[in-house]
């Protein structure tokens, strides 16, 4: 199969999309990340949700995770206010590396997909054809075609 | 021409260490190598002697000290301790910085400093940003206090371990002798935070209740690891303090108090072993080979024959110019390779002096001289670096000169109220 064939639509945004809207996007359609795309709609870079959360929490609680524990809603919501002020430009890593960009052709098999995926350790990718994005393939998406018939497991009991 | 060729060896792997053109570590494992080469260490000089060879005391205290605060750490104790003091200063900045300080010091003479900050400073950017004070201040003060607080005890700072080891001195002496001065620097840094920090002490009441809201009873990980942690370290503190009476060394006293944390906590081995710094180490190793070399081909013995002609009975010159040059070389190149290479030089001239009491406080003055003049540059001490870097990471960059303006200040008044408490105690 191909990823012409396994691509979903997807919302593209760009380094100046408001961040606050951004985060929202993902968090109300339970996506992985957002794909980020230049001024020419060519694909820029893949704005994964653990970026948004490496903004939103800061390095001294990412050095010392306990800390967090001390802090309460209010804080939390605080924290979460950040965003308020800034673009998605603002949550992206400040090296951009653009053969890092995790993007494949139309045309691309399954196979070659998984190998992007892995390599880059992203949780999807854009899908271009003719330098356009078409859409993008998360990896549920792709272990649900490499693994068809998964098993039900059982859910840990909520409390 | 031995002697010629070992001292060029050590004077290159030396450079090498200074200016960091390649690791530390290779730096000294590579003029261990070339003493080997030389012909001048074989196993029995590098690992048996104990004149020459590798200083196992000092490997070893390092290495128990460094497994005790791998397991506190997971305790969330210093979190807890820093988030309670910040607290009971219902935000009012200048008595928030005080608490820090005065804890980061205390802990600092009980841990090695690089730990001690590396826990304090991302409470104090919690607690700073509640109050939305800027953190830099704070910051730089903490690794002022800490470089301080490390010169009170035989565990506070490497080089003291070095010293003590070096010198046969014992923790006590080392709280007899230096805790005292300490004591009194701690009360003079305070007061020149006051001065030097002051326009970071906004008060903004409201923010007080985004402090208070913190709760610090959420941070301790493990009571019941706390209160086993808690026992063994006083128990650790109760055995430094009498190894003298128990013929004990401290590295055994460290040894034990790391075995029995690791047998209680029931810690993986990656937990226990987390804040052993196994790179140090080995520079410690490669070190004590390098300049144990010196010390075989007889270039210590008769440079220390040389300043003990040189020194004579003028030991109050003496203590001045190694606590004011120990200080400035220490500003400026790593301290451990400093006190390593110049200790036996020390002892020398203490023997020389027959142990005598003008003669033993020359171990002060060069404890006092490299650990307090690390605070002198940015890059003077392990801690200033570190938390430069804790820093930058957090949106706050601190230049150079930013740090150097502060401790150099602090370096100066430090360390010439140490020369005045040498001269006051030891030879009036």
């Amino acid at each position: 199969m191909r990823a012409r064939d396994l691509v979903q639509p997807f919302p593209v945004i760009t380094p100046d999309t408001d961040a606050m809207e951004a985060a929202q996007a993902m968090a109300g359609k339970r996506l992985p990340g957002l794909i980020v795309c230049d001024d020419d709609a060519k694909p820029y870079t893949i704005l994964p949700g653990s970026e948004v959360l490496r903004f939103l929490i800061p390095a001294y609680l990412q050095d010392d995770p306990a800390l967090a524990a001390s802090l309460d809603d209010d804080a939390a919501d605080e924290l979460c206010r950040r965003l308020t002020r800034s673009t998605v430009r603002d949550l992206l890593p400040r090296r951009q590396d653009l053969d890092e960009l995790p993007v494949v052709d139309a045309d691309a098999t399954s196979l070659e997909v998984a190998a992007v995926m892995a390599q880059l350790r992203s949780p999807l990718v854009a899908v271009v054809q003719d330098e356009r994005v078409i859409g993008a393939i998360t990896v549920s998406r792709l272990l649900d075609h490499l693994l068809p018939g998964a098993p039900s497991l059982p859910e840990a009991p909520a409390l | 021409m031995i002697e010629v060729l070992t001292v060029a060896a050590f004077v290159a792997a030396y450079v090498l260490i200074a200016t960091e053109r390649i690791h530390r570590v290779a730096a000294a494992l590579s003029g261990a190598a070339a003493m080997v080469v030389l012909g001048v260490v074989d196993a029995q000089v590098a690992f048996f002697s104990e004149k020459t060879g590798i200083d196992w005391n000092v490997i070893f205290l390092l290495l128990g000290m460094m497994v005790i605060v791998s397991v506190l750490k997971q305790t969330g104790v210093f979190d807890y301790v820093a988030i309670w003091a910040a607290k009971r200063t219902r935000g009012r900045p200048f008595a928030t910085m005080v608490m820090l300080v005065t804890i980061t010091a205390i802990a600092s003479a009980l841990l090695d400093n690089v730990t001690t900050v590396l826990l304090i400073a991302p409470v104090t950017l919690l607690v700073c940003d509640r109050l939305a004070l800027a953190p830099v201040p704070f910051l730089i003060a903490e690794a002022l206090a800490s470089n301080i607080g490390g010169t009170a005890t035989l565990i506070g700072d490497p080089p003291n371990i070095i010293i003590a080891s070096r010198g046969g001195l014992s923790f006590n002496d080392f709280l007899i002798n230096l805790a005292p001065i300490v004591v009194i620097l701690m009360v003079v840094f305070i007061g020149l935070c006051r001065v030097l920090f002051r326009s970071a002490f906004t008060y903004d009441p409201d923010r007080v209740a985004a402090l208070m809201a913190l709760d610090e009873r959420e941070v301790i990980r493990d009571r019941a690891l706390l209160i086993r942690s808690g026992v063994v370290l006083v128990a650790v503190m109760i055995g430094f303090v009498a190894h003298s009476a128990l013929h004990i060394e401290p590295s055994l006293v460290a040894l034990l108090g790391a075995g029995a944390l690791v047998a209680l906590s029931k810690l993986d081995p990656p937990q226990f072993l987390e804040e052993v710094e196994w790179p140090t180490l080995v520079f410690f190793m490669g070190l004590f080979v390098m300049v144990g070399a010196l010390v075989e081909v007889g270039v210590i013995g008769r440079l220390g024959e040389l300043l003990t002609g040189a020194v004579g009975d003028r030991y109050l010159l003496a203590s001045t110019g190694l606590l004011w040059g120990s200080a400035v070389l220490s500003a400026v190149i790593d301290n451990i390779p400093y006190v390593a290479t110049v200790a036996p030089l020390v002892q020398t001239l203490v023997e020389a002096g027959g142990g005598s009491a003008q003669a033993t406080p020359l171990w002060w003055a060069l404890a006092l001289g490299a650990d307090l003049g690390g605070n002198a540059t940015a890059v003077g001490a392990s801690a200033n670096v570190v938390v430069i870097g804790i820093a930058a990471r957090n949106g706050h960059p601190i230049s150079f000169w930013h740090f150097t303006r502060y401790g150099s200040v602090v370096a100066v008044v430090t360390i010439a109220i140490s020369w005045f408490y040498l001269w006051l105690r030891y030879y009036t």
